[in-house]
């Protein structure tokens, strides 16, 4: 998860801490710069990947840095930093809703923040009160605030702000506008002590807590690597299932599909599948049978690699490289089981941006069995039988019509209702070609009209009807008045005109046939 | 747990006074009508009106959500009629439809909407399907919303419809509290049992006809009973129900609406000429939250509009989408445009949509298409957090260069998965693929077998297989002897290995076999579960025996003959029995194939027996004597 740090450089920051030790002096500036270069010193070691941005604040928000890898940067702009004048959070965090929206709003990425102020609020109660109201929170986008007070647990001060700062953990959380389920809530951090070993405890807490790497075991039958996921996987809690998901560390693949088959997979999130080196207890004797035999100890060029083979992570054989080289040789998707009735799918995905770097994307479903709908369900995929084609291919089709259940419901539209009895009205002037599509007509416009209960309309269609009737041409054919006739009047029946059983039909032949011998 | 957009109920009022009209004729002299006869304009009845609207609303949140979505109806006049439950196969608009057939247009008779609000609220006690599958979890919030259209005298019968609400819910929920113990304490409660409400938003919509003055006003959503109910009304003209359900389906489902402007569409008189036209859709409001940043809240709550980018030759479909996909419908199911854009979709086509800029430059934001039948909406474009991966040739296996891609494409192939019916098959999927993975080298320079190609085909291809028949073990067989009559002909199938393997000389060719039996005999004991593959394990066992004693022309011939004379019944197979002590069908891995294979008879034999002659060899012989001679 991208993560925004969110650092307080209003003036309250720059006062010194008392401290025994006369030797160094510190600010609350310089302790909170002591928690920042750990936290980027321990993601450098275990997210590496992770984008990191730097907001400064006071009553006015700088983006100083914005989201980079680059933790080094972010650690020579904290020694250049310039101090503002009073503390002001709401500010800060519309700042924030600001920047993380521009950069990552698209696609709904989860963003941890973490607010580094010196526990005064730079406000009065009532001000407080004021600004629990202000804060633009739940931001737009999922998101978890950590706060890390730089303050002494004794002072006063802190007393009166943590009932905010909960409010902010609190509020940050309650984003009600995701349907794709919610992170867990962020955490206030509060040092033991004012000094830098007591900040840098309390961050580290929060690094081991939140930042933790994720590691798990990609299974394909008896085929296996250790992989690392990152970001790492959320667990998820779904509104609607009342139920958390938490990713199991043993990934299955159940099987392949065509990349084609598969589309676009309705990710809520999606993870780089990055292969690590295998335990040493891993590498059995099926992965380097063959370095075991005596055909490649004869063999001059690679007889003496195998050695170095062993202590080379990248020379030994890893079957997640392997997965990553066929899916994308042979265009195909694997379908993973991610844990009780949930699943996810494997890809080989290529940024054409990034030098056509390629590499193997998880992308975790929706839990459910119905989470990519034109797969069917997903815990009825299986394999076909030997010899045999499976009744049903990919992809499986919705029955939905887009129109509506017929046209009932449409007519609620001016113009729906007319486009219809005009077609009604066409029909009937196109007698006696059109006698069967008419007939077909009236019965769809009966069924609706009857449905919601509509009679003034084919009462009036009815009078139509008959009107046309009498303005018919004298060279028409007899056949066209008297089945005008018969509809008009089938229209305005009371005993049948209402009765949804009752369906219109034409005149059969025997009446077609007696008009024609006059 | 459950959100209040779980369950919906709509109370139809079905009285007299809903059979009036709505006083809001439908014109159908049009211009377009060239000679024909004019129809004169009719008005609708209120309950038409009313019908209808809910209708529409339905079909959005069923278009929009397939399940966990549900709406009931309850047309109320002197009793309540319950169009449908809560049960999955009702939630429909044909059913729906079908119902509303039934209940015919207003009679005449006494009643009101209070049965239908009584009956509504009792339908939110009872559980819907996904409630009932959890029953053990009683901390679940059981929460709906009751859309009530009728027609009151004033505020004073407003007031008495929400005390006969409050009243019902503090009945119902007296009698769930009592009930529960109950049905607790006994096993699994076969009976519909009735479930607390926690909250109920209550929507009363008071409907009038086009003229009529009403004495009824709008009153913004209040708590009342400690925060259970939540009750609003509002006052709307028939004429505009449609409208205003079709405004409030988006908080009450979270939706948003966006409206694709500039669709080039022929005309529908005129097929030479074509002109742009517009068409709004409704999807949820997540698939806006990349343009949040740009937008105002006022902005937020309009509907987005976003320009067709006329698509070119190649399309991406939805694939370039970042995450999530959400489901799409059109706000006017009937009008030309929309079906015009719906079935360019279901077709599959797909569209890029483009945030219209002033200032020219263009950036795509959304794409629309079809999969399976349905329209979906995703987001494009934005950074993600996986951007910029690491190279995997510089991760653990990345520099090894000489992975079987080919074969594990072939395993992929024989492992595809389908649409199945029933349960089971992805445990199914995944036994076969434990099966067709039991001996799989990732690399090619750690096997021969596999090299080999069309020599060992037939076998490789076969003994993955969960059962074999005669015949496939015949054909394992002839692959083992024509392997056999190879290495007695000193050759070896060099030309299917890679250059690097292609050995020349004799010694290392003894090799290559030795390999390619061990490797042979690891493949099929792998498998061997099925008495047929424990057969041709025997088989096999038998050829390598022949393998390690090959200067021995005799034993070929015997091992020839044993092989060939009776293969559905080989040398001691017994009856298939696996009890028979005989380690050929236990479970071993690799190593112990290897270690525990025969060994050429190279080794001096043991000195006490070579001492002993023809006796009996004693052991230790030496060790009584020791003892003796210590003491």
């Amino acid at each position: 998860m991208p993560t925004v740090i969110l650092l307080d450089v209003s003036l309250s920051m720059s006062r010194p801490v008392p401290t025994s030790d006369t030797t160094e002096t510190h600010t609350r500036h310089t302790i909170a710069t002591a928690a920042v270069n750990t936290f980027l010193d321990y993601l450098s070691v275990h997210a590496k990947l992770e984008y990191v941005a730097l907001v400064t604040f006071s009553s006015v928000y700088e983006v100083s840095v914005p989201f980079t890898r680059d933790f080094d940067s972010i650690r020579s702009k904290l020694l250049v930093l310039e101090e503002g004048d009073k503390t002001c959070i709401d500010t800060a965090l519309l700042g924030v809703n600001q920047l993380v929206l521009n950069e990552w709003g698209g696609c709904q990425t989860p963003v941890q923040i973490i607010l580094i102020t010196d526990g005064s609020s730079g406000v009065g109660a009532i001000g407080r009160n004021r600004m629990v109201h202000a804060l633009p929170l739940p931001p737009s986008y999922p998101a978890k605030i950590h706060v890390l007070p730089i303050v002494s647990p004794h002072e006063s001060s802190l007393q009166h702000a943590m009932p905010l700062y909960q409010k902010i953990v609190d509020l940050a959380n309650n984003t009600t506008t995701n349907s794709n389920g919610n992170l867990s809530r962020g955490s206030i951090y509060c040092p033991d002590q004012l000094t830098v070993p007591g900040v840098i405890t309390a961050i580290t807490r929060l690094c081991e807590q939140h930042y933790q790497e994720f590691w798990c075991t990609l299974k394909c039958g008896q085929l296996d690597a250790r992989v690392q996921l990152f970001p790492a996987p959320q667990t998820i809690s779904l509104e609607e299932l009342s139920a958390t998901y938490t990713l199991a560390n043993q990934i299955h693949v159940i099987g392949f599909l065509q990349q084609q088959e598969l589309t676009t997979p309705i990710a809520i999130s999606k993870h780089l599948v990055i292969p690590q080196p295998q335990a040493g207890a891993n590498t059995g004797p099926r992965e380097n049978y063959g370095s075991k035999t005596p055909t490649k100890e004869g063999s001059s060029t690679d007889g003496s690699a195998t050695e170095e083979d062993m202590s080379d992570p990248s020379k030994v054989p890893n079957f997640c490289v392997l997965l990553h080289g066929a899916l994308k040789v042979e265009g195909m998707a694997a379908v993973v089981l991610l844990g009780a009735d949930w699943w996810g799918t494997l890809t080989a995905s290529c940024e054409a941006s990034r030098g056509r770097r390629s590499c193997l994307l998880l992308s975790v479903m929706k839990p459910g069995a119905t989470a990519a709908p034109w797969l069917g369900a997903l815990d009825q995929l299986g394999p076909a039988e030997e010899g045999t084609t499976p009744a049903e291919t990919f992809p499986i089709r919705s029955w939905r019509s887009y129109s509506g259940g017929g046209s009932a419901c449409a007519w609620a539209r001016p113009h729906a209702l007319l486009a219809d009895v005009q077609k009604v009205l066409r029909h009937a002037r196109k007698l006696p070609d059109k006698t069967q599509h008419l007939f077909k007509e009236l019965n769809r416009l009966r069924r609706a009209a009857i449905s919601l209960g509509f009679s003034e309309l084919l009462t009036a269609i009815g009078n139509a009807l008959e009107r046309e009737c009498t303005a018919l041409p004298p060279n028409a054919p007899s056949e066209c008045a008297l089945q005008l006739a018969h509809a008009a009047n089938a229209l305005r029946d009371p005993r049948t005109a209402l009765d949804i059983k009752h369906v219109l039909t034409p005149l059969g032949p025997n009446y077609n046939v007696t008009p024609m011998t006059h | 747990m459950f959100p209040i957009n779980h369950k919906t109920i709509f109370v139809l009022d079905h009285t007299p006074y809903f059979g009036i009209s709505s006083d809001n004729p439908i014109d159908f002299d049009v211009p377009k009508n060239r000679g024909y006869l004019p129809v004169p304009p009719i008005c609708k009845s209120l309950w038409t009106c009313s019908v209808e609207a809910a209708v529409e609303y339905c079909r959005i949140v069923w278009d929009l959500f397939p399940e966990g979505k549900l709406v009931r109806f309850v047309v109320s006049d002197n009793t309540a009629h319950m169009l449908n439950t809560w049960a999955v196969a009702q939630q429909n608009l044909t059913h729906l439809l079908n119902g509303l057939c039934l209940v015919g247009p207003v009679r005449r008779g006494a009643g009101g909407d209070v049965e239908g609000l009584v009956a509504a609220i009792e339908a939110l006690a009872e559980p819907s399907p996904d409630q009932t599958s959890r029953p053990n979890e009683r901390h679940f919030q059981n929460r709906g919303r009751v859309i009530c259209i009728t027609s009151a005298r004033d505020n004073d019968s407003i007031k008495n419809l929400k005390d006969i609400a409050h009243n019902t819910i503090v009945q119902i929920n007296k009698k769930a509290t009592l009930a529960q113990p109950a049905s607790t304490s006994e096993s699994t409660s076969t009976t519909p049992q009735t479930l607390v409400i926690h909250y109920c938003h209550i929507v009363i919509i008071n409907v009038t006809p086009e003229n009529a003055e009403t004495r009824v006003t709008n009153q913004p959503l209040t708590e009342i009973a400690g925060g259970q109910i939540g009750v609003e009304v509002i006052v709307s003209r028939a004429s505009a129900l449609a409208n205003l359900l079709g405004r409030l389906v988006l908080p009450h489902y979270k939706l948003a609406t966006t409206t694709v402007t500039g669709i080039p569409m022929k005309e529908e008189q005129n097929a030479s000429s074509s002109a742009n036209y517009d068409v709004e859709i409704i999807h949820s409001l997540d698939a806006h939250a990349g343009l949040r940043a740009s937008q105002t809240p006022a902005e937020a709550l309009e509907s987005v509009v976003l320009r067709w980018w006329t698509p070119r030759g190649a399309e991406g479909g939805a694939s370039g989408c970042c995450g999530s996909l959400w489901r799409v419908t059109p706000a006017d199911v009937a009008s030309r445009p929309s079906a015009c854009l719906v079935n360019f979709l279901l077709n599959g086509r797909s569209v890029t949509l483009e945030v219209p800029r002033k200032g020219g430059g263009r950036s795509a934001s959304h794409v629309l298409a079809a999969q399976g039948g349905e329209l979906w909406i995703g987001a494009l474009g934005g950074r993600t957090p996986y951007d910029d991966p690491p190279a995997l040739s510089e991760g653990a296996g990345g520099r090894v260069t000489d992975y079987r891609i080919k074969e594990f494409g072939a395993l992929m192939q024989q492992n595809r998965l389908h649409p199945l019916r029933g349960a089971g098959a992805n445990g199914r999927a995944r036994a076969r693929l434990q099966r067709h993975t039991t001996y799989w080298p990732l690399t090619i320079s750690s096997t021969l077998i596999f090299n080999l190609g069309s020599v060992l085909d037939p076998l490789t291809r076969l003994v993955v297989q969960e059962t074999l028949t005669d015949e496939e073990v015949d054909t394992c067989r002839n692959v083992l002897l024509s392997l056999l009559a190879m290495e007695s002909r000193h050759e070896f199938p060099t030309a299917q290995l890679p250059s690097n393997m292609r050995g020349k000389s004799s010694g290392r060719r003894e090799e290559q076999w030795r390999q390619v039996w061990a490797e042979l005999e690891a493949l099929v004991r792998a498998h061997a579960a099925a008495p047929q593959h424990r057969a041709l394990l025997r088989v096999l066992l038998d050829c390598r025996a022949h393998n390690n004693h090959a200067s021995d022309g005799e034993s070929r011939a015997t091992v020839i003959r044993a092989t060939t004379d009776s293969p559905l019944s080989p040398v001691g197979a017994g009856n298939g029995g696996s009890s028979n002590g005989s380690d050929v069908w236990a479970p071993r891995n690799v190593l112990d194939a290897l270690l525990g294979a025969p060994r050429p008879a190279r080794r001096p034999d043991f000195a006490g027996r070579m001492a002993a002659g023809t006796r009996v060899a004693t052991l230790y012989s030496q060790l009584q004597q020791d003892v003796e001679t210590s003491h």
